[in-house]
């Protein structure tokens, strides 16, 4: 096999829809991965528009049970396994090697494997619709209800496969960054001089590593209960259903931080862009990322402070909890210190990232409430804990991904998102998310649960209700003015390299960039390299007006393309079609795999026209 | 709130708009606190007993606190916003990189703060674990939680009488209750927002917890009736799953507990009734005091094995007479509400396991005459 497979010769072409399926150059990876998100964050926005529609009135019956738990189970698997961090994945791939002065990440083609992955994991996820075996027992999934006999159908086996595919996917995409980052930076570049993006994007990394393989133990172990008779969570067989907890919010909450830390990372950047100062007390910045990203491993079970872990552990993990606000709060005020005494600029990329500050602070606020043990025993798995995660998750994290959408998107493109529909995008989201989600802090001190697809009229509830679902319906048309601003960009003018005069050395090339990024690695002179070497310039009366001039791409060895990821893929995706249809299925995806593999190894270094 | 307070219009002088704002900010605030907050039904701003009330007080606090950190630095953000925003002909800022005595300060202060958090809830967690000891003895009851209503077993409810009830749970005012929690199937969570936070029920571990209903918290005459409802989701009829606390004077549960007993079927209807209920229900339908142990776990294996006809736990009729609730609290017992019922529980509660499993309503709606429905309601409600 080897000899067969080593002798295809790497396809050559960028051209074409084949071009897209066999690149290994990260920046197309970054578009696919951006698209693939985005589509799936329609898909996850409609999920909650079902959700939002149903609870707008008392006794409503739009959807019964079935179809809600449905629901709310695929709306947030979708927004955090499909969409949050599939976003940031697309800004490490993008903003990664062009931030640290590479020419790409260190294993080009690992990067385009873990993304087919990630696509053909998603596309198994939400084939469970079109079977209509819809996973219904929650994001966390809470064995022993996801155990036969309570979940008689496939959805938890699409839910559980699903989530193992694309988290292989999540970790060779990690263990790829980590590797970049250490390795990659241009000279000059020491680990206290990187943006604040690379080490968020390296501590994410680290974390994702380190995550994953919990999760994936308890999930291989709820695989095998359901289909192999095994019973680790099964309590009347001596399994343990709290175990799955353990396992779940030990992975959970790196978690969190995982879908946080990369946005905190894009604010970093935007803020000192359009403050015109550098950022307030980098050290500072990045030691609280480091510490959050340890003590992110030590807050687990305030998820389950009402399990009955008893007052010790309870008080343990109240203070570690606790704790763990100091380091965001650093972060915080040290954001507020870049714009103190700044020249802010508004910006649509600047009024989010400033959005982010302003929501996240309501987040971390409810986030210390939380920590709070005997008050939570009032507020866990009521509307206020829904209020919290979406103050973070979608005034952070998604506010934090537009943020980086509109400061990279004229590097991406060579073009300008429209300045005035980004307001429109901007004030219809900021004051959607507000009116969607804020009334639901109150909800939930007046007793609302979670997850319940009707309540009576008699709580009192409506009203709140109503408001949320209206503010629904305002984030939804917020959303359609940012497709609306990206289908306008067709005919905006092209922009120079530089149009923010930003600090990083992404601005010093051309933009769209060349396939190869860099001619020349750049040597890196501080912190805010890009500023300091414009103003070298200036002070030596010779300003930089263009980007760094492009030469013949065929001097620069580049990785060719390869069909070998997309392959491989496919046989991965296979190995988990199979167990969710015919275990043939499975043992065909894992020969194609292992042919794939060992294609992979037995490729040339480089397409045929490029043997000297 | 934050959509008016961020907006970024230039505005007067310094002092005057840092007053505004946080005047502004204190305002918003308050007006949103009148209309969000509510004391109705399961609301956790109004508290009945002394752990919820300690839970409240905690709450309360750290609320106050988090709106004066919210809009101190909101306010200096918004500030620092509208400040320095950027004027034509603004030169380059001061190229400030950072200020470590700032960033220790401002690293110690919230360190302190949320460490007094911290210790101040570790204390009351613990205040918390165990009624106090000079009260009085407290009542002990186990809660068991099924696919979708609560069980309700009093060991000893006065005189050594063992009680087993369902969804409605009845106890003594001013009295500390002992609260054993456990599930027979999945997880659920056991909670009464205005006696106490809730405390989930998982199969095979025991979760202990009390409450207590004070009389000079409760605002309403005896008895009264407070709202409880399963908080982990659990399934298809999670969102149904709910429980009603009837707290009452001693004496009165007295009389309750002693008056537990089957159904007398005194009218011929009511005998007829009785005589149907013990050919169609009984399989999983106890109602002729406390079940039998034995007879429990067979029904609990039958449910766990699965298949179209099988017993399943279900709730104890032996004083359904003296409920106020029908289906797990979702509505009042009348006649009218319970001949739905009896015709078919799937409209009125999707997903029970009555429609799915009992013979009676394979085919959809009840095999049963309108005349021998209403000869069940005759017995079950004891109607002469």
């Amino acid at each position: 096999m080897a000899a067969i497979t080593g002798v295809i010769p790497r396809p050559t072409s960028y051209a074409g829809i084949w071009g897209w399926m066999t690149t290994v150059d990260h920046k197309r990876i970054a578009v696919l991965y951006g698209v693939t998100a985005f589509i799936l964050l329609l898909i996850g926005g409609l999920e909650a528009g079902v959700i939002r529609m149903q609870l707008a009135s008392a006794d409503n019956d739009l959807v019964g049970p079935g179809r809600f738990n449905q629901m709310f189970t695929m709306h947030a698997t979708t927004m955090v396994f499909m969409v949050i961090m599939p976003l940031s994945v697309s800004f490490f791939n993008f903003v990664i090697p062009l931030a640290i002065g590479a020419r790409d990440v260190a294993f080009p083609r690992l990067n385009a494997l873990s993304f087919w992955i990630f696509l053909f994991g998603a596309i198994l996820m939400n084939v469970s619709f079109l079977v209509n075996q819809v996973p219904d027992a929650g994001w966390f999934s809470y064995a022993n209800l996801t155990e036969k006999p309570f979940s008689v159908n496939r959805g938890l086996d699409f839910w559980a496969i699903g989530l193992l595919v694309m988290g292989t996917s999540s970790v060779a995409g990690a263990l790829n960054f980590v590797v970049t980052i250490i390795n990659l930076r241009a000279p000059g570049m020491s680990m206290m001089r990187m943006p604040v993006f690379v080490w968020m994007t390296l501590i994410t990394s680290i974390l994702l590593v380190l995550a994953f393989p919990v999760i994936t133990v308890g999930l291989i172990e709820l695989v095998m209960d359901r289909n192999f008779g095994t019973h680790f969570f099964i309590p009347t067989e001596g399994g343990d259903p709290v175990l799955w907890q353990h396992l779940f919010w030990v992975f959970g909450h790196p978690e969190v931080y995982i879908l946080i830390l990369p946005p905190m990372g894009i604010v970093s950047e935007v803020l000192p862009t359009f403050s015109r100062k550098p950022l307030f007390g980098y050290p500072f910045i990045v030691f609280s990322g480091i510490v959050i990203g340890i003590m992110g491993w030590a807050v687990w079970s305030h998820h389950m402070f009402t399990v009955g872990l008893g007052p010790v552990a309870n008080s343990v993990f109240t203070i570690t909890t606790m704790l763990i606000a100091v380091p965001t709060g650093v972060k915080i005020f040290n954001w507020i210190g870049t714009l103190w005494r700044g020249s802010i600029e508004f910006s649509t990329s600047m009024m989010f990232a400033l959005g982010f500050v302003a929501l996240f602070i309501v987040g971390g606020l409810s986030g210390i409430s939380h920590a709070v043990s005997p008050s939570d025993f009032q507020q866990q798995d009521t509307y206020y804990i829904v209020a919290h995660i979406h103050y973070v998750l979608f005034g952070g994290s998604i506010f934090g991904i537009f943020a980086g959408i509109y400061y990279w998107w004229p590097k991406i493109t060579g073009k300008m998102l429209n300045e005035t529909t980004g307001r429109l995008h901007f004030w219809l989201t900021f004051i959607g998310m507000n009116l969607t989600f804020f009334p639901m802090h109150f909800l939930g001190l007046n007793g609302m649960p979670r997850r319940i697809y009707t309540y009576s009229a008699e709580f009192g509830w409506e009203n709140l209700n109503q408001v949320a679902s209206i503010g629904y319906v305002v984030l939804f048309v917020g959303f359609l003015a940012f497709l609306f601003n990206v289908w306008q960009t067709r005919n905006s003018r092209k922009v120079g390299h530089d149009p923010w005069d930003a600090p990083g050395v992404e601005w010093s090339i051309s933009s769209p960039p060349p396939p190869y990024n860099f001619a020349e690695l750049p040597q890196i002179e501080g912190r805010d390299h890009y500023w300091i070497v414009k103003e070298n310039a200036e002070a030596a009366g010779t300003p930089i007006t263009g980007p760094e001039a492009l030469v013949d791409e065929s001097t620069i060895h580049m990785p060719s393309p390869s069909y070998w990821p997309i392959f491989t893929a496919v046989g991965v995706a296979l190995i988990g079609g199979g167990l969710l249809s015919h275990y043939a299925l499975s043992f065909v995806g894992g020969a194609i795999a292992m042919m794939g593999i060992v294609g992979w190894s037995n490729e040339p270094a480089a397409a045929p026209s490029e043997h000297h | 709130m934050q959509s008016s307070s961020k907006s970024n219009q230039p505005t007067g002088r310094r002092r005057s708009l840092k007053n505004r704002s946080v005047l502004f900010g204190l305002m918003a605030v308050l007006f949103l606190f009148a209309v969000g907050c509510s004391k109705d039904g399961q609301s956790t701003w109004e508290a009945f007993g002394p752990v919820a009330q300690k839970q409240l007080d905690l709450f309360n606090v750290i609320l106050w606190v988090m709106v004066a950190v919210f809009i101190m630095v909101e306010g200096v953000l918004v500030y620092a916003i509208v400040r320095y925003r950027r004027r034509p002909g603004d030169a380059k800022p001061p190229q400030i990189h950072g200020n470590t005595t700032l960033e220790i300060v401002l690293t110690i202060i919230p360190t302190i703060l949320v460490l007094g958090l911290g210790i101040w809830s570790v204390f009351t967690l613990f205040e918390l674990e165990n009624p106090p000891e000079d009260g009085p003895t407290p009542l002990q009851v186990n809660v068991t939680g099924h696919q979708w209503w609560f069980e309700f077993e009093y060991p000893d409810a006065g005189n050594g009488k063992k009680i087993i009830t369902a969804n409605e749970m009845r106890i003594p005012v001013d009295r500390p209750i002992l609260i054993s929690l456990e599930s027979d199937d999945v997880i659920h969570s056991f909670w009464v927002p205005k006696l106490a936070g809730k405390l989930d029920m998982i199969p095979t571990h025991i979760n202990e917890m009390w409450l207590q209903a004070s009389r000079d918290k409760l605002e309403e005459d005896l008895p009264a009736t407070l709202f409880g409802q399963c908080a982990e989701f659990c399934g298809l009829a999670h969102a149904l799953m709910r429980f009603r606390v009837t707290v009452m004077e001693q004496d009165d549960f007295d009389s309750w507990a002693a008056g537990y007993g089957p159904p007398p079927a005194i009218s011929d209807k009511a005998k007829k009734g009785k005589q149907l209920f013990a050919e169609n229900c009984t399989l999983c339908h106890t109602i002729d005091g406390p079940d039998d142990p034995a007879l429990s776990a067979s029904r609990l294996t039958g449910f766990l094995t699965g298949g179209d006809i099988t017993p399943v736990p279900a709730p104890n009729l032996t004083d359904l007479r003296t409920r106020q609730t029908l289906a797990a609290g979702i509505t009042d017992l009348t006649e009218s509400n319970l001949r739905a019922w009896l015709h078919n529980p799937e409209d009125i509660k999707p997903g029970n396991y009555m429609s799915e499993r009992a013979v009676l309503y394979q085919n959809g709606s009840a095999n049963l005459t309108d005349d021998e429905i209403d000869s069940l309601i005759g017995y079950l409600l004891d109607l002469r």
